[in-house]
């Protein structure tokens, strides 16, 4: 008895330590969200995303016919944003990319994103040259949202839950659903939202669909170790929906290093972390055609 | 292989389990149960503990949910009796059947633990196979395997495990009916009253959240069930 009462005690110090000394002004981690989130739930911020596309719509880009989509991860960006600007310049350079897409943890943890989206603001000398590609599409990761960061994530970048259609010169149409998943799980208002969108789209006849969100769904490399995801009800409903209705890939990060994983026709990529501190970032550069073919770029 | 090492070391322990620890029993269970994904529905649990002999036991575990899931899951136990406590390995193989999802799961899981009369502990690994339906042979793709994951589970009581009436605080990845991953662990507040020598009736509660490891947890699930036991 009096033995385990000790373990017991060992235990609870041990977990409280860590608690606490994560919890000064500098730390990186929010051991207080561990047990209780501090931004809202997803159900809320899928309603805040939802208020802000009923109120500007989606949007529909044009793109010639064999585009390309640039498409980056966890930047975490803190003190510096060295590969988030070398980023942004690839992907505005390039002629045939009509967008990008940034699958979450933006920032670290508390960084300031007016920080991240001065980067997005074009030096006065590029302006005078014709923008040929300038719009980025984010969706927060758990990175971006802990600490109360949702608050300023949503002011910078309006909204987590929506879809964009990108429209090729001879006609053909993909759609690109991103949604929320920072806190592993998609809930139960924008699951309803992915299933009568998934719907809608069956009767649209679209080339490709994609689906862009921060947490993967699965993780069969241990080598670098694991990380959290959904839970396993949530994993088989995604993937089922999914599959069902035809989505060709589901593009995640979250987990830092690159796995590929086929599920019958629907391929789930992690792309890898592109953060200042990582010794192997890349991007990833999917060209999209009748087939969609994707590479991993190295980042200097 | 532990049950294989299990085998081997069981003479050694046998004389000193404790006599009397265990009986066969059957029991059955109701649960009201919520999840963001499912919405509300109820599972019927019916679960048969099988003590093969002082050193080996087992378990087979079936679950029926109005959600259309279905679990069978078998655990075979090989314990050996310390000074204190007892060591256990277990092997439980599981297999799932989402029918809502149109998903088969088979997961896979050796662990091994240590039961002392306030506090159980258990720690291993398992491998999961991902189904989606229809299967087909001829198909590379048609499954996903999931191949290494922690499991655990810690266990505390507020009285000595064999008293009449208990109450236990768990936090595990891993129940009768469901290997989670290893970053999803479930929160349990459960105990148990003994009317007679047969029966026994149990309460128990459980928690999911999402996010935890994600550091913004919030509710995901949780479970009310109450059920029966008799013991032979």
């Amino acid at each position: 008895m009096k033995k385990n009462i000790q373990i017991c005690l060992g235990s609870l110090f041990l977990v409280l330590g860590s608690i606490f000394t994560a919890c000064g002004p500098d730390a990186r981690l929010d051991m207080v969200g561990m047990f209780a989130g501090t931004s809202p739930t997803i159900n809320n911020r899928f309603e805040i995303s939802q208020a802000y596309n009923q109120q500007m719509g989606f949007a529909t880009l044009q793109a010639p016919d064999d585009y390309h989509v640039y498409v980056c991860t966890d930047t975490h960006i803190t003190k510096t944003r060295t590969r988030w600007e070398y980023f942004i310049h690839a992907y505005r350079e390039d002629q045939l990319c009509p967008v990008a897409v940034h699958l979450g943890d933006i920032i670290d943890a508390r960084t300031d994103f007016a920080y991240v989206e001065e980067a997005l603001v074009p030096e006065s000398d590029a302006v005078s040259q014709p923008m040929k590609a300038d719009t980025l599409m984010a969706v927060c990761g758990n990175h971006d949202i802990y600490f109360k960061q949702w608050e300023k994530f949503i002011k910078t970048f309006k909204t987590s839950s929506y879809y964009f259609v990108v429209q090729t010169q001879s006609g053909a149409q993909d759609l690109f659903i991103v949604y929320d998943s920072a806190d592993g799980t998609v809930g139960s208002k924008q699951l309803q939202w992915l299933r009568e969108t998934l719907q809608w789209a069956d009767t649209q006849g679209f080339r490709h669909i994609i689906a862009c969100t921060h947490t993967h769904f699965f993780k069969r490399d241990s080598s670098q170790g694991h990380t959290s995801n959904y839970t396993l009800e949530e994993t088989y409903a995604l993937l089922n929906l999914f599959t069902k209705h035809g989505v060709k890939m589901v593009w995640s990060g979250h987990d830092h290093s690159r796995e590929i994983t086929q599920v019958k026709d629907m391929t789930c990529i992690i792309v890898n972390s592109m953060e200042d501190d990582d010794k192997h970032p890349y991007y990833m550069l999917v060209t999209m055609g009748d087939k969609i073919d994707y590479a991993f770029v190295a980042v200097p | 292989m532990f049950v294989f090492c299990g085998m081997l070391l069981a003479p050694v322990a046998m004389a000193q389990v404790q006599p009397g620890s265990a009986q066969y029993s059957v029991s059955l269970h109701v649960g009201y149960a919520h999840n963001l994904t499912y919405g509300s529905y109820a599972n019927f649990d019916l679960d048969a503990y099988m003590p093969i002999n002082k050193h080996f036991d087992m378990q087979a575990n079936l679950r029926t949910s109005t959600a259309d899931f279905y679990t069978l899951g078998v655990q075979l136990r090989p314990k050996f009796a310390l000074p204190v406590g007892e060591l256990y390995l277990e092997d439980r193989v599981m297999a799932r059947w989402v029918a809502r999802d149109e998903i088969n799961d088979f997961v896979h899981a050796l662990s091994i633990g240590y039961m002392m009369q306030y506090v159980n502990a258990q720690v291993g690994m398992s491998t999961r196979i991902i189904i989606p339906q229809p299967y087909s042979f001829k198909d590379a793709d048609a499954m996903v395997l999931e191949p290494f994951n922690i499991i655990y589970r810690v266990e505390a009581f507020v009285r000595p495990k064999m008293s009449p009436w208990n109450i236990s605080l768990c936090v595990a990845n891993v129940d009768n009916y469901q290997v989670e991953r290893v970053w999803q662990p479930m929160f349990y507040l459960g105990g148990w009253y003994d009317i007679d020598d047969h029966w026994r009736v149990r309460l128990s509660g459980k928690m999911k959240l999402a996010g935890m490891f994600h550091l913004n947890a919030h509710y995901y699930g949780a479970e009310l069930r109450a059920g029966a036991e008799y013991r032979f």
